[in-house]
């Protein structure tokens, strides 16, 4: 057996091969050095939001990947998976990634968002809903670059820019020395996370007096938004808002410790969970202390609710109201200390009350208020933005930096002030406008800033604060410290009829494997035939070298 | 590893043992089964030194950079083991010296190829999704230096048992056999100390077996026909 199948490579040998080849191709071999071996570069990346939220689907549906990397620049895009850079990122580009129904895309965001010029920003938030808005079966990640993610991407830009180019010598020296790679997720494709609680805390400081005193109820989401919700840290939405909401929670409570500044008002502090998805904590709450429990603060005398959202930055204030309030409500006492505080004590503060009605035909509702609006409960939302539809409020550039401490801690004196003016009726009393009712040494701005970092130290989208989250603990101990009868407040989606869905697989790790293209393969393999060729002649004529070797040594030995 | 890359490094790897075989003429003397025993000593050879090294050399506790001198000279000598299991093949073969010495030094080589080579590329062919590397071609290098490193290994072998070996012959025998064994580590010391690249380091290694070789070539020459 041995000896047939040796004839028959005995025939494939004889034939012979031109010289040139032989000495041009193993040089090539050696010389072309390999590029410092990173066989395969593991990454985290984190995918983009997937939700249904009363029924209606947004975002990426899948999240499955095993396909080649190729740049926007090339010009097959199908099945592949498409890397681009945020610098380079546009939405034209984006839609002809999804046009041409590519296998994935990958943005690489740069490591410190704040190194991005402002109006790549810009651009950046304000396509972001635009993204989300189309549901699309294309899985989209997100990835934070480093060194080698750069260099596969650099790599991958050559090889995809130059496919159309040049002549056949510079496409073959091409394939020999380029590089492509095989993006691989591990994980298994995206299902609905059934039983997802989404976790809301309430606590309160009881007014003196009597029974039956009016209730304030002060009002705050903690959970963040993004296009990728591994990457949604919501520092100025809504971390400004929770964090002032501590805030008035510490001095409130120091003020109604004594005798002499306890105040007739009952002080109902909400923290409320699953925000960004249409308010879901807060109306749930609603539910269970209006219909459902037979004696609730809500249920008596509400004076009125104060939602805070988005109050990190900005010199303007607005009050939004979906209803403007009648004189001789304490709505209508708030919005007047508001301005008078706003005018007396922080000039540079524009404040002005902006009114929308409460469309119910709407998708998602504008405000946290209309939730209490749609129950008659007289409320309005506070905020530095003008309008609901500002990208700020859902952006994943909405890091730290976008919060202006000196900003806050002024908002938060100025609400403190207009709230404790309500509360004692100081202006009936007399009080000048420009009357400090919180000295410095009150105010603790340090304080602010810890919680402001420790909230956007982690992401807090909805979908990944769960009810054992460090974050629901943590607020709920600080409400703790300040409040009486804190108590959490859980949301699931209806069986049946859900309200909002979640789905997971939202942070995967991602392989990418150095392949060659099949043509290098059929070219070593001649490269690796021409090498064989010589080694079958050098040692068919290995006679010759022993040959050479006796001459040399022979006359030596005769000399012996 | 692509399947086809997998042929590709064992074409590379293999053939030139292949062509060896057949032209060096052993086919003539039926002499497989004998290559066969050569391969099943190389494995009881390296399974005691295996036994060895695990028995009497503790894992060193060095640190991340420092090359352990002593340690891995003194690791090297153990592969004189490798010697002597040549040695054995050898002399239970009867025949002429190039006979045994290529007899021996083919087996040898072959085990050592499947074992260390063959193996591993099939595995990784077949079961696992390895991104492309040069170093499977390098290796597939390695075993045909190897090759030719084994031959020249087995002759100094066999030219150090001689009886007739003439007194000068006696040191650079020696020398060679020495060279030989500790040629591995020679390669590493050399690697660490210039920090070779791969392709460099392999140069350097053919240019190193080359030389051994041939001066092992003329010392055979200049025995066998020196009467």
């Amino acid at each position: 057996m041995f000896e047939e199948a040796s004839e028959v490579f005995d025939n494939m040998f004889k034939s012979s091969f031109p010289l040139t080849f032989i000495v041009f191709i193993p040089a090539v071999l050696i010389l072309v050095s390999p590029l410092p071996a990173e066989a395969a570069h593991e990454f985290t990346v984190y995918r983009m939001q997937q939700y249904d939220l009363q029924g209606q689907p947004y975002g990426t549906r899948n999240a499955i990947l095993n396909t080649e990397a190729r740049t926007v620049e090339a010009e097959v895009l199908s099945r592949r998976c498409v890397i681009m850079r945020l610098v380079d990122f546009s939405y034209e580009r984006y839609q002809k990634a999804l046009r041409q129904s590519a296998g994935a895309v990958v943005i690489i965001l740069p490591k410190n968002m704040s190194t991005m010029p402002q109006d790549i920003v810009q651009q950046f938030m304000e396509l972001e809903p635009e993204m989300l808005a189309t549901e699309t079966i294309v899985p989209v990640y997100f990835a934070l670059e480093d060194e080698e993610l750069l260099s596969i991407y650099t790599q991958t830009l050559t090889s995809s820019s130059s496919q159309g180019s040049s002549s056949a010598a510079e496409v073959l020296i091409h394939t020999a020395t380029a590089n492509g790679f095989q993006m691989v997720t591990s994980g298994a494709q995206s299902k609905a996370v059934s039983d997802w609680a989404i976790t809301s805390l309430e606590g309160r400081l009881a007014g003196t007096g009597g029974e039956d005193l009016p209730t304030i109820v002060l009002v705050a989401h903690y959970d963040s938004f993004g296009v990728a919700p591994w990457l949604s840290y919501g520092a100025d939405s809504n971390g400004s808002g929770v964090s002032m909401l501590l805030e008035l929670a510490r001095l409130f409570s120091r003020l109604y410790t004594y005798k002499r500044t306890h105040a007739g008002y009952n002080l109902l502090f909400f923290v409320s969970g699953g925000g960004k998805f249409n308010y879901q904590g807060t109306k749930r709450w609603l539910e269970d202390n209006l219909d459902h429990t037979d004696s609730s603060l809500l249920q008596d005398n509400v004076a009125f609710v104060l939602c805070l959202d988005t109050l990190g930055n900005g010199d303007s204030l607005h009050l939004h109201v979906s209803k403007p309030p009648k004189e001789g409500t304490a709505q209508y006492a708030l919005l007047k200390e508001l301005e008078t505080v706003a005018s007396s004590q922080y000039p540079e503060v524009k404040f002005s009350m902006v009114h929308k009605k409460i469309n119910l035909a709407d998708d998602t509702l504008a405000w946290e208020h209309e939730r209490f609006g749609i129950r008659r409960l007289p409320a309005f939302t506070l905020s530095h933005l003008n309008s609901h539809r500002e990208v700020q409020r859902s952006s994943i550039m909405d890091v730290r930096p976008h919060v202006d401490l000196r900003k806050l801690s002024r908002n938060t004196k100025l609400i403190a002030e207009s709230l404790a003016r309500v509360i004692y009726n100081l202006t009936e009393k007399g009080a000048p406008g420009d009357l400090q009712i919180f000295t410095e040494q009150m105010m603790q701005e340090e304080q602010l800033s810890s919680v402001v970092d420790w909230l956007t130290a982690q992401p807090r989208a909805a979908q990944l604060v769960d009810k054992d989250s460090s974050v629901v603990s943590t607020l709920e101990y600080h409400l703790g410290r300040y409040l009486k009868d804190v108590r959490r407040h859980y949301v699931k989606a209806d069986k049946r009829d859900p309200e909002f869905v979640f789905y997971d697989q939202l942070k995967q790790t991602m392989n990418a494997y150095r392949v060659k293209p099949a043509i290098f393969d059929l070219l070593l393999a001649f490269c690796i035939a021409a090498y064989l060729g010589v080694i079958y002649l050098a040692i068919q004529h290995f006679v010759v070298l022993y040959s050479v070797v006796r001459r040399i040594t022979t006359p030596k030995t005769k000399q012996h | 590893m692509t399947l086809f890359h997998f042929g590709n490094c064992f074409a590379l790897a293999y053939f030139p043992y292949f062509i060896t075989y057949k032209c060096s003429g052993l086919s003539e003397y039926n002499a497989f089964w004998r290559c066969v025993q050569a391969g099943a000593t190389y494995l009881f050879v390296q399974l005691c030194k295996m036994l060895f090294l695990a028995t009497f050399f503790p894992t060193w506790e060095g640190g991340a950079g420092v090359y352990d001198f002593v340690g891995e000279f003194m690791k090297a000598t153990v592969d004189l083991a490798d010697l002597l299991g040549l040695h054995l093949v050898m002399s239970r073969n009867a025949g002429k010296g190039e006979y045994k010495i290529m007899v021996a030094a083919m087996g040898w080589a072959t085990a050592e190829l499947v074992m260390s080579r063959y193996i591993l590329f099939l595995y990784l062919s077949l079961f696992t999704f390895i991104s492309f590397d040069w170093k499977y071609i390098q290796m597939s290098f390695d075993s045909n230096i190897s090759l030719v490193h084994y031959i020249a290994m087995a002759a100094v072998v066999w030219m150090f048992t001689r009886y007739d070996l003439p007194k000068s012959f006696r040191l650079p025998v020696t020398v060679l056999l020495g060279l030989c064994v500790y040629k591995a580590f020679l390669m590493e010391l050399f690697v660490h100390v210039f920090l070779l690249g791969s392709w460099t380091a392999l140069l350097v290694k053919a240019v190193l077996t080359g030389s051994i070789s041939l001066c092992s070539l003329f010392l055979f020459v200049t025995l066998v026909h020196s009467n």
